[in-house]
């Protein structure tokens, strides 16, 4: 461990939720997502089972009452009651959720947000359905409630009814309706950290040291790449793409730090530099420099996967909307209206409160009579 | 007893109780007028007077706090045996209130007569006190009317160089002003000086004894928020100055500026995340992580809690449904 006293730039990041709650390894985040998934579809299963047995009461209640009628009412519209519900797989959920990452993106666009605060919304969504899944709650707007949070910790002042405005079709309440379901599946923890500022750090340094400004081990002096700064600054254009899209559609957040995953975008931009560059920040041939090399190439791989340019082909598209279709069949239908849901909420909280409150009310005014009484209450009689 | 009675029964010398099958001897002098209205509480005051007499130990006699709470709370019970207690009780207390006073005659004596010096001492210092407030109470009171004097004086002497002689009235009156000042500062220092020594001279009856030994305060070192921790960076050195041309326009921008922000503050940041948890291996280190600290046990309780209803888990979470 560090020595006594000192405390390095690692120990600090062990600190951050982002290590501590949301770092998972390959296997570990599979696992999860399959359990998410199999309790998920169980629920799933069990409330369309509930709402097909309350529908056939009713429709047999209808049958007694009007003969005639009773046809149209049995004719339910998720098909014949035997058939079991098809249920959304793993694999098909995380591309769904991919497409909704994609989505988001395209609505901060729109929305004219900057950059960490749509990556920090992609971050809310990928978190929130690792423990979630998305045939228990709708996507869409798990969304737009994502986007308003992220507006909030990237300290990017969105007025609700503006939002909720520029996005169209969306009341506030919609927006909102998910807002603590989001908190959470977030566990709570609303911090982020995105390797775009490191990237601007690595950068500066780099920089400097292609200008001589910044001191440079003479061992590595020599080997210094040529034309460093023109190269710098090309790779600095390029590993930013990387970030803004690559790094937020893949799962690299969750394997990585941001720390590793800005030097593997670099490592995509300008292999050559970058090698140098760690080269003269770690020992050559340590253990360390070796893990860090190996972790970067790896992370750099899984961004290679979704490059930034790419656009989903025709194919994948198609395959997205027969995904959609799926979702909608198999979706919870005790959890598809949040609006409906919070304000049943919310106002039996508040009917309770109005029982309370006539209750008060009756017996004040009771004593009040009885106190202007002449002669005080009447003595009651067994 | 009303004071009739006693005056009545006791003036010709002790004589028995009247309560009958008492049989004890009472004197005159053994009767008191009553101060509290209820008399189980004159009782009780008059039987901690008794015991302490006896019972006068002070704290510093005792090595340790216990040792003295532990006699504290002796004397106390035995209090309560006196007032409270049974017959019985109340023998075996008297008994043994007897008893000690035999065997500790001479402490006991001592105590008293250390008792009875403090509250002299106590009373001689008070006296000291009220006598030294009034004496600088009239110190100031007549130095006040000896400026006055001065002042008077000074502008009367003015008045009258103005009337005889033919120099400029204001030069005269400035110089009359300096030499004002100067006399009240004079007067000052002189009031200052005399308070030092008064409050140095110390009289050595005055001084309190038993009191503990005063440690000179240890220099407080100035306050650091990290405890001690080294933030230095072990990956880089911090640079005063980093080109960027995304920067350049705040550098010179006073809108940047004026409100206090740093561009150091800017560099540190970013060239501290730069290089934070770079050299954390996730995969290698969340394996070692116990299921419990880490999430599956909670995603289950997410993904089970979205049935509806609420679940109870193994380590005593639990999750309300939201809606």
């Amino acid at each position: 461990m560090t020595p006594q006293g000192t405390i390095s730039e690692d120990e600090r990041y062990r600190t951050s939720t982002q290590y501590r709650l949301w770092s998972f390894t390959r296997p570990s985040i599979h696992s999860l997502r399959t359990t998410t998934n199999q309790l998920a579809a169980e629920n799933v299963r069990e409330a369309v089972r509930r709402a097909r047995e309350t529908r056939a009461v009713a429709s047999a209640d209808v049958s007694e009452a009007d003969t005639e009628n009773s046809r149209p009412a049995s004719a339910a519209p998720e098909g014949p009651p035997d058939v079991e519900v098809d249920c959304l797989t793993v694999e098909e959920e995380l591309k769904l959720v991919m497409f909704y990452c994609r989505q988001t993106i395209q609505l901060g666009d729109h929305l004219k947000l900057p950059t960490e605060v749509k990556a920090t919304a992609i971050q809310y969504m990928k978190r929130f359905y690792i423990t979630n899944s998305l045939m228990t709650y709708d996507p869409a707007s798990i969304l737009k409630t994502a986007l308003f949070f992220a507006t909030k910790t990237e300290n990017h002042y969105f007025r609700l009814t503006k939002f909720a405005e520029a996005i169209g079709k969306t009341k506030p309440e919609d927006v909102l309706a998910s807002e603590f379901l989001l908190t959470q599946g977030l566990r709570f923890t609303f911090d982020v950290r995105h390797p775009f500022r490191a990237l601007e750090g690595a950068v500066m340094e780099m920089q400097g040291m292609a200008n001589n400004t910044i001191p440079v081990h003479s061992t590595f002096e020599g080997r210094k790449p040529t034309s460093m700064a023109r190269r710098v600054k090309e790779a600095h254009g390029k590993a930013r793409e990387y970030l803004k899209t690559s790094a937020l559609l893949t799962d690299v957040y969750f394997h990585y730090t941001p720390s590793q995953i800005m030097t593997a975008s670099l490592f995509i931009a300008d292999e050559e530099l970058i090698n140098w560059y760690m080269a003269t920040k770690l020992q050559e041939g340590s253990e360390v420099h070796g893990k860090v090399v190996k972790a970067v190439s790896d992370c750099a791989s899984m961004l290679q996967a979704i490059p930034p340019t790419a656009e989903p082909s025709a194919a994948e598209r198609k395959d997205i909307a027969a995904l959609g279709k799926k979702l909608k069949k198999c979706r919870n239908p005790e959890k598809i209206d949040l609006v409906g849901l919070q304000r049943a909420k919310r106002e039996g909280e508040l009917a309770a409160d109005d029982k309370i409150i006539k209750k008060r009310k009756l017996e004040r005014e009771k004593s009040t009579k009885e106190g202007e009484d002449l002669f005080g209450p009447g003595i009651k009689k067994d | 007893m009303c004071s009739t009675c006693v005056d009545r029964i006791f003036t010709s010398g002790p004589t028995s109780c009247p309560v009958p099958h008492c049989g004890k001897t009472l004197r005159k002098k053994g009767f008191h007028k009553a101060f509290f209205g209820d008399l189980k509480v004159e009782r009780e005051v008059d039987i901690r007077k008794r015991v302490g007499e006896v019972f006068n130990r002070r704290q510093d006699e005792f090595e340790t706090l216990l040792d003295w709470n532990n006699y504290l709370e002796e004397v106390e019970s035995l209090v309560f045996d006196l007032v409270e207690g049974t017959q019985k009780e109340k023998a075996e207390a008297e008994q043994k209130l007897r008893a000690y006073r035999t065997m500790n005659l001479r402490d006991i004596e001592e105590n008293r007569k250390a008792g009875l010096e403090e509250a002299d001492q106590e009373r001689r210092r008070e006296d000291e006190e009220k006598e030294a407030a009034k004496r600088r109470r009239l110190e100031t009171l007549r130095e006040e009317q000896e400026a006055k004097l001065d002042v008077e004086k000074s502008r009367r002497d003015v008045l009258e160089r103005m009337a005889n002689t033919d120099e400029d009235p204001n030069i005269i009156s400035q110089q009359a002003q300096k030499v004002i000042l100067k006399k009240s500062s004079a007067r000052r220092k002189m009031a200052d000086t005399a308070t030092e020594s008064n409050g140095s001279a110390r009289d050595p009856n005055l001084t309190i004894r038993g009191l503990k030994k005063k440690i000179a305060p240890v220099l407080e070192k100035p306050y650091d928020p990290f405890g001690g921790i080294d933030l230095a960076p072990s990956r880089y050195a911090l640079q005063d100055h980093y080109d960027n041309e995304w920067l350049a326009g705040a550098k010179n921008d006073a809108r940047h500026m004026a409100g206090g922000y740093s561009l150091k503050e800017y560099y540190a940041r970013t060239m501290f995340e730069a290089f934070s948890g770079l050299g954390v291996f996730i995969e290698e280190e969340v394996v070692n992580r116990g299921p419990p600290v880490t999430s599956p046990a909670v995603a289950t309780a997410a993904a089970a809690e979205a049935s509806g209803g609420r679940i109870k888990l193994g380590h005593k979470m639990e999750l309300d449904d939201v809606f």
